[in-house]
């Protein structure tokens, strides 16, 4: 963020008292512009790698794959590695197959967890800001280059298991995204190019500092 | 003179005020339908009367929410899923929205014992390497926020196996986690408590369930659908009251008019009304007295029946001669009305015979309450009618009338031709001769029939016509005989047979099988072995599944379940549902959904080698009505044998009595032969009537058969008897014209029986030939 925006925010917040509640403030001018520049047509895929830093478990679990947006509210989540799975999220439903097993499915409203990231990923991607502020309290940081978009979801049930959801990028693309649950769970997805580099032994902080770090 | 009359009429009316307050405050009305059928004699007929009322299908009400988006409506079911769950009118609610809370934390151990998969494995080092593996990847897998709570306890995920074993194999589509039908409804399905064809619970019931409905935000916008045999049972009821109130309120203003009409006299109106109805208080008292609990039908036939009584008042008042005292004119007819009276009662006696309990009330309150205005008619209102009264016999429009009617020619042989007519027209009648459908007489609009076949397909409903009956000694014995059911019927559900069942041996495994299944666990030296190993090169965090290993433990030391331990969960009502005590022995009762090959599923269950059947219920029905109605018309044969006698010994004369009999007979068969002939098949409600028209039948042929040789007293009992025959058209022509088929049974037969029995009576009445 250039100084001179800094003084802007500064006098913008200072005088927000007196100015029109209606009135957008420049910050959610810049994070709606953003947005609308992260937009893709579907469908879009990208490769993703991911690792979960959970209670459950002493040591982080990495699975890697493709991410795809088929349009409307279908999503695809393919894990290559370590075995091969294929999620998809369409009409309020979970299927999930795995080879050699019976595909199980189960409603998007028993894990909130993913209805989180369908309305946020679905919203990025086609790029809708009102969407996206329609489930989140939505804010944005800037460095230079570099963006952090904070989504905190705005319904209190999704919020007692997703604290929220950061992406990170730089200027039209978006390179991670992290998912903070409330139980101190937490995952980290790097997207597009960055998807090839993850570790062999991943930590929060190299993770996070690999997407840009924190703003 | 007129103080006296006074006084009579003044403590007349305080008796009926004292019955009156014994009624108000001793009267219990019951609505259980089922007191209206017959007392089931096979093991099958006593199946289907529990069934009738309480079994599983018949408590379904099936419910469907329209209107608004998927979300709202989804919303919308899950608020009226878990507002049901808490009230107490409702045993079960399922909206396709899995609950894991199925199985309480105290059962949760039970897994193990519940589901089938140590059968065929045990929880070693393979297996457990196996799952731990399965769950790694649902960890990486969008489940993961679903099963990681599940994890520590339940790392085989044990609960889903018995979730996905006890979710029905043809469920609705689930939209939002909700079932939904293919017209976008959200569906759920409801078991009440009560009794399915008892309207009064019933409807108890459904209000609850709007009144939930109502409360729940954002329910003004959609609009809910409920159908099933409760709800229908409400529609009827309530459908049946409101036209027999409107039929009612038309018949009582068109019988005052007759009355003003017939004796120009507001005082003969008022005093004539007062035998009925001490006749219908002495019927009340007389139930509350011998039954604990009244039935709403009965009162409601009841008075229907007792209607013939306000005959006894009509004879009075038409029989006085100019300037005759009431009281001779009440002593000459007296005679003749007792005659009257007792038939009528011999007649209602055949419903007593029928061992029906609603028919029993029936006959008790008809038979108290016609001698009770018989009575009265004899020994009270004469005392209080005015001195003067007009004699009826100078009306100058009734005695052309009798003289038109003398003119009419009256051949000897008059009744061969009618036999001849009856013989021909039930010879050639179309359709069948008895109505065994006792769903014929359900006046069902064809629309709302259709709405539940469809929803009850979408939902899969159990199918209301076949069950699956196993017995045992014990309940145990129950569990073990479905459970070798079970690949039985899997396999009729793969050869589409049938589309899906209930057995339950998939909620409660029998003993034997639990303490087969109690022996596979390992104590906890081993597990602890076996699950180091098995989580050895993996990322779990160790003592994660110490909750695990404490259930495993708990289940090798538990008790082992039986129905009533499972009673406290919310399964349990479930299983009480399908297990019964009878008798001394255990039943337990299946549901099957989409029967499509019944004779097929028959034998493959019967092959099992275990003692169950498949029960088709209509069959069972057709048969309880077919030997209901036996049970009717050897009642109705032994009550016409002591009528013939009554009347025989009543007139001393056969001769007599066959003038009096021979009319009433051949009407009785003329009607029969007429509604045949318009091709309506006779049920049972048409053989009461009958039964009613013939009693009124008899009264109009006892006066007529009177042989006095007195122009002016034929006049008088012409005038009473078309007053009694008007009177009896309007109620009961009114009720031919309901859409309701038991009224309109009752209706037409009685209106056309009064027609036949008024025109054969007279027309072979003996003194009218001699003339």
């Amino acid at each position: 963020m250039t100084s001179g925006k800094k003084w802007v925010l500064l006098l913008t917040s200072l005088l927000l008292p007196l100015a029109s509640l209606a009135t957008p403030t420049p910050d959610a001018d810049d994070a709606n512009a953003l947005i609308a520049s992260l937009h893709r047509p579907a469908p879009a895929r990208t490769p993703f790698a991911e690792a979960r830093f959970m209670r459950v478990l002493d040591k982080p679990l990495v699975v890697s794959g493709e991410l795809g947006w088929l349009g409307g509210d279908k999503l695809e989540r393919r894990v290559e590695k370590p075995a091969k799975e294929v999620s998809t999220i369409a009409d309020g439903e979970v299927t999930q197959e795995r080879e050699g097993k019976k595909p199980r499915s189960f409603s998007l409203n028993r894990a909130p967890q993913l209805k989180v990231l369908l309305d946020s990923f679905v919203a990025l991607l086609a790029g809708d800001p009102s969407r996206l502020s329609q489930s989140f309290d939505v804010t944005l940081g800037r460095d230079a280059d570099r963006w952090a978009l904070t989504l905190t979801p705005r319904d209190a049930r999704v919020a007692k298991q997703i604290a929220r959801i950061q992406v990170y990028g730089s200027g039209t693309v978006a390179r991670c995204m992290r998912m903070d649950e409330a139980d101190g769970d937490m995952s980290i997805d790097l997207l597009g190019e960055l998807a090839g580099s993850m570790p062999a032994a991943p930590t929060r902080e190299g993770l996070i500092a690999q997407c840009g770090g924190a703003m | 003179m007129r103080g006296r009359r006074l006084g009579i009429l003044i403590g007349w009316l305080v008796a009926l005020a004292l019955l009156g307050a014994v009624v108000a405050t001793h009267l219990k009305v019951g609505t259980d339908l089922r007191s209206f059928m017959p007392a089931p004699t096979t093991p099958d007929q006593k199946l289907l009367m529990d069934q009738v009322g309480e079994g599983p299908g018949s408590r379904l009400l099936l419910v469907a929410i329209d209107g608004g988006d998927d979300a709202t409506k989804a919303a919308l079911s899950r608020g009226l899923a878990s507002a049901l769950r808490k009230d107490d009118g409702f045993t079960q609610v399922v909206n396709g929205d899995f609950d894991l809370g199925m199985l309480d934390s105290s059962l949760l151990p039970y897994r193990f014992l519940l589901s089938p998969t140590l059968d065929h494995g045990a929880l070693d080092e393979t297996y457990l390497a196996d799952e731990l593996q399965q769950r790694l990847d649902d960890l990486g897998s969008p489940a993961a926020t679903l099963l990681k709570g599940l994890l520590p306890r339940d790392p085989t995920l044990e609960t889903l196996k018995l979730a996905e074993r006890w979710t029905p194999a043809r469920s609705p589509e689930v939209r939002e986690g909700v079932w939904f039908s293919s017209k976008g409804e959200a569906l759920l399905l409801a078991q009440t408590r009560g009794a399915g064809f008892d309207p009064g619970a019933q409807e108890a019931a459904i209000g609850r369930l709007r009144a939930a409905f109502a409360a729940l935000p954002g329910s003004g916008g959609s609009h809910l659908t409920i159908s099933g045999p409760g709800y229908f049972t409400v529609l009827v009821n309530a459908q049946t009251r409101d036209q027999a109130d409107w039929i009612g309120r038309i018949s009582t203003i068109g019988f005052i008019v007759l009355m003003l009409v017939a004796y120009r006299s507001i005082g003969a109106l008022l005093l004539g009304a007062l035998p009925v109805a001490t006749g219908a208080l002495v019927g009340i008292v007389a139930l509350t007295l011998s039954f604990p609990e009244v039935h709403g039908i009965t009162l409601a036939f009841g008075f229907t029946l007792l209607g013939v009584a306000q005959e006894y008042p009509i004879r009075l008042l038409s029989h006085r001669r100019a300037g005759e005292s009431a009281v001779a004119a009440v002593r000459g007819l007296w005679p003749l009305l007792l005659t009257a009276i007792a038939s009528a009662c011999i007649a209602y006696l055949a419903f007593y015979a029928s061992g029906v309990g609603g028919l029993k009330q029936l006959a008790v309150f008809t038979i108290a309450g016609l001698l009770a205005a018989g009575f009265s008619t004899r020994y009270m209102l004469p005392y209080v009618l005015p001195e003067h009264a007009r004699d009826v016999s100078g009306m100058p429009w009734l005695a052309s009338f009798r003289d038109w009617l003398d003119a009419l020619p009256r051949p000897r042989w008059l009744p061969l031709p009618i036999v001849a007519a009856v013989l021909a027209m039930l010879f050639f009648a179309p359709g069948p001769f008895w109505q065994n459908d006792l769903s014929a007489l359900t006046p069902l609009p064809r629309d709302l029939l259709m709405r539940d076949a469809q929803l009850r397909g979408e939902l899969g409903a159990p199918d209301v016509r076949y069950l699956l009956v196993v017995q045992a000694p014990d309940a145990d014995g129950v569990l073990r005989a479905s459970a070798a059911l079970e690949p039985r019927l899997r396999e009729q559900v793969a050869a589409k047979h049938l589309d899906g069942f209930e057995l339950a041996s998939i909620y409660l495994p029998d003993l034997a099988t639990q303490r087969a299944r109690q022996a596979k666990l390992p104590d906890r030296a081993t597990l602890d072995a076996s699950l180091g190993a098995a989580l050895d090169g993996m990322p779990f965090r160790k003592d994660l599944f110490a909750p695990f290993e404490d259930d495993v433990e708990t289940a090798r030391h538990a008790a082992l379940l039986t129905p009533a331990m499972f009673a406290r969960s919310p399964l349990g009502q479930r299983i009480a549902s399908m297990l019964a005590h009878r008798d001394g022995h255990w039943v337990g009762l299946s549901t099957l959904s989409g029967v499509h090959d019944a004779s097929a599923v028959a034998a493959a269950v019967a092959s099992a080698g275990v003692d169950a059947r498949l029960l088709d219920l209509k069959d069972a029905s057709e048969s309880l009505v077919a030997a209901y109605r036996t049970r009717i018309l050897h009642a109705v044969l032994a009550a016409t044998a002591l009528l013939f006698l009554t009347i025989t010994l009543a007139l001393r004369s056969v001769r007599r009595a066959w003038h009096v009999l021979a009319p009433m007979t051949l009407a009785t068969f003329l009607v029969l032969a007429v509604e045949r002939m318009l091709g309506i098949p006779i049920s049972l409600f048409h053989l009461v009537a009958l039964i009613l028209a013939a009693g009124l039948g008899l009264h109009y042929a006892l006066f007529f058969e009177r042989d006095t040789g007195d122009p002016a007293e034929q006049r008088r009992t012409l005038h009473a008897t078309v007053v009694c025959v008007i009177a009896a058209l309007l109620v009961f022509g009114m009720l031919a014209w309901s859409s309701i088929p038991v009224l309109r049974a009752i209706g037409l037969t009685v209106a056309l029986g009064v027609g036949f029995h008024f025109c054969l009576s007279i027309l072979m009445a003996p003194h009218a030939r001699k003339d």
